[in-house]
């Protein structure tokens, strides 16, 4: 098939180049199908059609496949045309040529009717002529044969198969134009003009007569009586107002609107009107032509990229040279936009914008040179311990200072030579140390996990020492009198390594306070719950109290009042004050606090601080009330001890970042005068271990010096 | 058993507190029955916003309005109107199905309008309230202005031009009365600032380039405020214009409003018409007048062609009464002129410009006479062409030129804008044509700001006006022409800057020395401490500390110290305020930091 179609367009010569696809290949593969199949039988038939193809084409004759057989003058009789009867055939197609109009005498070569083909298909004869003879098929070429002679022939394109008439026709040159015209969806005939001018073919004008030569009726010339009565109506409809007519439209322009400013100076609603804020100026950097320091770099405008969305500069200045080269701005109409969804959605709420100092907001405090003097510079290290030190006292006469540390030793120290005087090895992690506030008995209250320890330092004259020596002379006999009374909460046991007296509790101790007078101490044990976490104990008498009230929650520190007797117990969330006389609760104080960790009170007995694990401070001045006075936040961590100095008007705290806070706190005497705080240092120096700072911090009894117990092995002790 | 609610209110007990004073937005569409987009626009026509209730109690998402907002909305017979209008709109439709289009078309002539003076009334009682919340305003009026009118984003073609013809009017009053006070070419637009009746009005207007609506913009929203602002602009317009004794909706020369020339049309029907009163009191002392130096303001102005006159007067209802009076007006309102304004209005006395083509027309032809220049364009309808050998500036933005006039100045147009700033005339050598001009400031920003970053330039001018203020010549004997020198200045500005760097370094050094004196004085103390202490040290492994603490970080103590006795919430104010100042000192410090590398590279390059 390709090689015909090659042929075919090399063979084009008195036609325009016949596009392939235009081609009608489908007709003539049919052909060469319907050839290989009835290749035996022949029948020859003709038209006059086919004839006329023939004649189109001058060098037929070398067209054999071509079945050609003509009975134009002879239907009765069957010729079997072969393929060498090509040259009379085509003799007789000229004639058949000139007679176009015979199209009446061919017979009909097809005589089964409307009859489907296929029920002639496997037939030899395909109907029947006027004599009852059958119409013998055409004999049907091989393909070789055929094949050949469609290479040679070059008008072979123009052939299609008709398969009804069981015969070949062959297109003359205009029946292809017809054809490609009809394709191209033209109107068939190309004489035919679609778009020809339309033709008037009557003539109104010039027309000699009138269509209608009738007289102009009288009509014409007089008033109508109907439209009279009906203009009538109307204008009597228009004077009775039944009609009405649309007023012409007025423009209403501007006028003058605010005519009488004097009178509505007040809204009509009552709520108060907030005028919208009016839009930010421009700076320089908005400037089409910005100093050029307002502009960022490439690097700066690259990084702008690695910036979140909304921190993302929304506009970076540029640079133009000349005022024609500006463009236009492109969110012109988006910046108006969001300005009028501002204006309508956006709630209205007139803030005050404080335009001051920030200094200014800071509270007037008094200098702090006034307040001197107080502990500013570290001045003497106090190095020894091989672990944390919890917890350090100071003796009342102030010379003498007892640590306790992790490391399970207790030392005392000369406070202003730094020289460690004693040691003891108590064995366990030290939790607390407590001298006996009598200058003249120099005992020691250590408490070392369940026991409290009773120490004799040794200080003092003979007769002192005698003294203590009573006081720390426990009987054996006393001691298991007390266990076989009652379910025993603490023994008092002698210990004889430390040549003292031992506490036994059944639960870790924390905290160890001494009464004013030196006979009585307190003891706490956080772990347990209720009555007995907190005791108190009678050096004279070796006795041991449980506290006569129920505690709600857990007891974190203790403590005396320092002139009356009056005991005060802090849990994790208050401060509870009690009368130890009249065995009752006095006050409760509300920390508000999450979890506090320590307590003092003030000389006076009026006041108290409480540090807490958030590292705030409270304040109380129980005369005023049983909620804090002034809350201090100063630290971001927890706050490990409080203290107040028995003569100077200060206080300090410590907490876990190392910095121990010393504050001025002077409470007057007039009622009226509500205590002065004012912070005076920070405290630094300690290191951090394991996150602990400064664990314990005590005031000298006697000058304004702290003494700071550090996690990191380390006492201090800074001077004013 | 009946589980009881939360916030439980029994029956016949009222609301009380914040759910009782405010509604959601929801509610108060329920309340009023409408839709929500009509809802917007009745919020946006009379000013309605929602309000921050102090316990928002429908969760915080919601937006809420007063009670008696809503209320306000109730009562409002732009409501009623709606509604009637969107029966009308029923019936249109409805006619037009029916292909009765003659009814259609009637019942869309009769479509009810809504009415906003009342509005506008109500929402500014006072004529200052509504100058002082006009910036809005203007800027939308002036973008719609530049807008293309497009039929798929509802923008008429009337709404454009009657922006434009409102926009003109205003700037055609500023001009006039000499209001205007500050320009700023900014990337988005010039901004101008302007003073009436004791009110600051900013506005902005954009580039006259085409404009893009973008999609992302709710085009409905916009044109709902400029169904406001179009009559508010025009009410204001009418005040101001009658208050200079001018005819409202001004007639203006129909051939230079073909030539889109409104501004100068308007200024020349303004000054026309206070004109005709003066030329019927003058008639008899009638001078001669040149024939084709058309424009001049009132004040200079007896030199109007006769045959534009007659033009005008044609239009113009000629004869009013009262002639006599708007004479006496011109001369008091003259009187009542503040000492800004009168400033304004001498800058640019006897200098006469003239635009190229490239030149932003329409900001020149107001900002120009606005503080007293005469203008001239290239083009049709100009007052006067090219070659008028009077013109004293030529404003040019190209270097192209044909012929070049040696009488004049060829200058760029930010020396205009500059020299309306600084208000005073600046030296023209930095901006003539094809030099970089220098840079242009924003006239909006305020120096006296502690710390604030003064850029050079803002330096010089500082320095211009103050010799212009004082008309000291910078130098003893030199002339006046060295003060319009800018190098000179310039020099000046360098001497000056090097002299207090100097001094500036001085001090610095007489402060560390004072420092270190007494860091020595100190550590001379310490030392004393530190012998007597060492004295008493043992050797039981005591170590003796000095701990000098460098004097920032007292400082910082102290600064501490305050901080911890203030309350929590001055705390936080105050660690608010600390961050801001330190925003805004970084910004500072960033341009700094450029200036200093830039500099440094230019003395790299020099």
């Amino acid at each position: 098939m390709k090689e015909k179609k090659k042929t075919m367009t090399k063979n084009d010569d008195e036609e325009v180049p016949f596009p392939p696809e235009n081609l009608p290949s489908p007709s003539v593969s049919d052909y060469e199908d319907s050839s290989a199949h009835d290749g035996e039988s022949s029948d020859s038939l003709d038209s006059q059609s086919e004839s006329e193809f023939e004649d189109g084409s001058p060098d037929n004759g070398s067209s054999g496949d071509l079945e050609s057989a003509e009975n134009e003058s002879s239907q009765d009789e069957d010729i079997v045309n072969d393929g060498d009867g090509g040259n009379e055939s085509s003799d007789i197609h000229q004639d058949g040529a000139e007679s176009d109009s015979s199209e009446d005498e061919v017979a009909p070569r097809n005589t089964i009717g409307d009859v489907p083909l296929k029920w002639y298909e496997d037939e030899p004869h395909i109907g029947y002529d006027i004599k009852g003879k059958k119409i013998k098929k055409k004999e049907k070429q091989d393909k070789l044969d055929s094949f050949l002679a469609n290479v040679d022939d070059s008008k072979n394109w123009r052939k299609i198969y008709d398969e009804y008439n069981d015969e070949e026709i062959q297109l003359t040159k205009d029946e292809v134009k017809l054809v490609r015209r009809l394709l191209k969806n033209r109107a068939p005939h190309s004489d035919f003009d679609p778009y020809q001018d339309s033709v008037d073919w009557f003539k109104w004008e010039d027309a000699k007569h009138p269509l209608s030569n009738a007289p102009e009726p009288k009509r014409r010339f007089i008033p109508s009586k109907w439209e009279a009565r009906k203009v009538v109506q109307y204008v009597r409809a228009i004077r009775k107002g039944l009609i009405t007519f649309d007023k012409p439209k007025e423009e209403d322009g501007p006028y003058h609107l605010w005519g009488d400013d004097s009178g509505s100076t007040e809204k009509a609603n009552h709520l108060s009107y907030i005028p919208a804020p009016k839009q930010k100026l421009p700076g320089h950097d908005e400037s089409y032509n910005p100093p050029l320091e307002y502009i960022p770099t490439q690097e700066e405008i690259n990084s702008y990229q690695l910036m979140f969305e909304e921190d993302r500069p929304k506009f970076i200045p540029k640079r133009f040279t000349s005022m024609r080269s500006i463009p236009a701005y492109e969110n012109a109409m988006k910046d108006c936009f969001e300005r009028c969804l501002d204006l309508y959605l956006c709630p209205r709420v007139r803030k005050k914008r404080l335009n001051i100092d920030p200094e200014s907001l800071k509270p007037k405090l008094p200098s702090r040179k006034e307040l001197k003097p107080y502990p500013i510079t570290c001045y003497i290290e106090y190095k020894g311990h091989e672990d944390a030190v919890t917890s350090i006292s100071v003796e009342a006469s102030g010379q003498w200072m007892a640590s306790g540390s992790s490391d399970g030793t207790v030392r005392v120290w000369e406070v202003e030579t730094g020289r460690c005087l004693r040691q003891w090895e108590v064995g366990e992690a030290v939790n607390c140390v407590a001298w006996n506030p009598l200058p003249d008995i120099h005992i020691l209250a250590v408490s070392v996990g369940q026991d409290v320890l009773l120490l004799n330092t040794c200080l003092g004259d003979e007769e002192e020492q005698k003294r203590i020596k009573e006081l720390l002379w426990v009987d054996s006999s006393t001691a298991s009198d007390d266990s076989g009374n009652k379910a025993p909460t603490v023994s008092w046991l002698k210990d004889d390594k430390h040549m003292g007296l031992r506490l036994r509790h059944f639960k870790t101790v924390t905290a160890v306070e001494w009464h004013r007078k030196g006979d009585y101490f307190s003891t706490v044990m956080p772990a347990d719950i209720l009555f007995e976490s907190v005791l108190i104990h009678q050096l004279s008498k070796k006795l041991t109290q449980k506290l006569p009230f129920k505690l709600h929650g857990l007891a974190v520190r203790s403590t005396f009042h320092p002139s009356r007797s009056i005991f005060f117990v802090c849990t994790k969330k208050s401060v509870r004050v009690y009368d130890l006389l009249k065995t009752k609760l006095i006050k409760k104080l509300d920390t508000g606090l999450r979890e506090a960790s320590s307590i003092a009170v003030h000389p006076g007995g009026d006041n108290l601080i409480v540090g807490s694990k958030e590292g705030k401070m409270c304040w109380f001045d129980m005369e005023l009330s049983s909620k804090p006075y002034k809350i201090i936040k100063c630290s971001p961590v927890d706050i490990n001890n409080v203290i107040f100095h028995r003569s100077y008007p200060l206080f300090a705290s410590c907490s876990d970042n190392c910095t121990a806070y010393v504050f001025h706190g002077m409470v007057y005497s007039d009622l009226n005068q509500n205590p002065l705080i004012v912070p005076l240092e920070f405290l630094r120096g300690h290191t951090s271990s394991n996150g602990r700072g400064i664990l314990d911090c005590k005031f000298h009894p006697r000058q304004p010096w702290l003494f700071t117990a550090g996690a990191d092995k380390l006492i201090k002790l800074y001077c004013h | 058993m009946v589980k009881a609610v939360k916030h439980y209110r029994p029956p016949g007990k009222k609301k009380e507190g914040n759910a009782a004073k405010f509604v959601t937005r929801s509610q108060a569409l329920k309340q009023l029955q409408i839709s929500l987009p009509l809802f917007r626009k009745l919020c946006i026509l009379k000013g309605v916003t929602p309000r921050e209730p102090k316990k928002k109690f429908k969760g915080t998402h919601q937006t809420y309005y007063h009670v008696k907002d809503v209320a306000f909305l109730h009562h409002e017979p732009l409501v009623e109107i709606h509604r009637a209008i969107r029966v009308h709109e029923r019936k249109i439709k409805k006619a037009e199905a029916k292909k009765n289009h003659e009814r259609a078309t009637r019942l869309r002539e009769k479509t009810p309008k809504p009415k906003i003076d009342r509005i506008i009334r109500q929402r500014y009682p006072r004529f200052v309230d509504a100058l002082g919340e006009l910036d809005d305003c203007l800027t939308m009026v002036h973008l719609f202005a530049a807008l293309p009118a497009s039929e798929s984003k509802k923008i008429e073609v009337e709404c454009v031009h009657k922006c434009r013809r409102l926009a003109h009017e205003w700037q055609a009053f500023i001009s006039r009365t000499h209001k205007l006070r500050k320009t700023f070419v900014s990337v988005k637009g010039i901004y101008y600032q302007a003073e009436v009746e004791g009110q600051t009005i900013t506005w902005l207007t954009p580039h006259s380039l085409q404009q893009v609506v973008s999609d992302d913009v709710d085009i409905t929203t916009m044109l709902n405020f400029l169904q406001l602002y179009e009559p508010l602009l025009s009410f204001v317009n009418f005040r101001l214009y009658q208050s200079i004794n001018l005819k409202y909706p001004p007639i203006l020369d129909p051939r230079l409003e073909a030539l889109a020339a409104d501004l100068y049309a308007l200024s020349r029907y303004a000054s026309a018409n206070t004109r005709s009163s003066v030329v019927n009191s003058e008639v008899s002392q009638a001078e001669s007048e040149q024939a084709e130096t058309k424009l001049k303001e009132a004040e200079t102005g007896n030199e109007t062609s006769e045959l534009r006159l007659a033009q005008l007067q044609h239009q113009l209802p000629s004869n009013e009464p009262g002639a006599l009076m708007h004479l006496v007006d011109e001369v008091t309102g003259e009187d009542e002129e503040d000492q800004d304004t009168k400033e304004c209005k001498k800058l640019f006395k006897n200098m006469k410009f003239f635009l190229s083509r490239e030149v932003p027309r329409e900001s020149m032809l107001f900002v120009i006479p606005a503080f007293g220049g005469i203008v001239s364009w290239e083009g049709e309808g100009a007052p006067f062409g090219e070659s008028d050998q009077s013109i004293s500036h030529q404003i040019v933005d190209r270097e192209a030129q044909g012929h070049r006039f040696l009488s004049r100045e060829y200058i760029q147009p930010q020396w205009v804008y500059d020299c309306v700033n600084a208000q005073i005339i600046l030296p023209t050598e930095s901006y003539l044509v094809g030099r970089t001009p220098p840079p242009h400031l924003s006239p909006f920003i305020n120096y006296d700001e502690e710390g604030a970053y003064i850029p050079d330039y803002a330096k010089t001018i500082q320095h211009l006006q103050a010799a212009a203020r004082k008309e000291i010549l910078p130098l003893p004997g030199v002339g006046k022409e060295d003060l319009e020198d800018p190098q000179n200045l310039l020099v000046e500005g360098v001497k000056d800057r090097a002299e207090a760097n100097d001094a500036a370094q001085r001090k610095q050094k007489m402060m560390i020395l004072e420092k270190q004196y007494h860091d020595d004085l100190k550590k001379e103390l310490q030392g004393v401490t530190y012998t007597s202490a060492g004295s008493k040290e043992t050797s039981t492994g005591v170590v003796q500390l000095q701990t000098g603490e460098s004097t920032s970080n007292v400082q910082e103590n102290v600064d501490d110290m305050g901080k911890l006795m203030l309350s929590r919430k001055k705390r936080k104010l105050l660690e608010a305020m600390e961050k801001s100042i330190k925003r805004k000192q970084a910004k500072n410090d960033l341009v700094k930091h450029r200036k200093k590398k830039i500099d440094e590279a230019q003395g790299q390059r020099s």
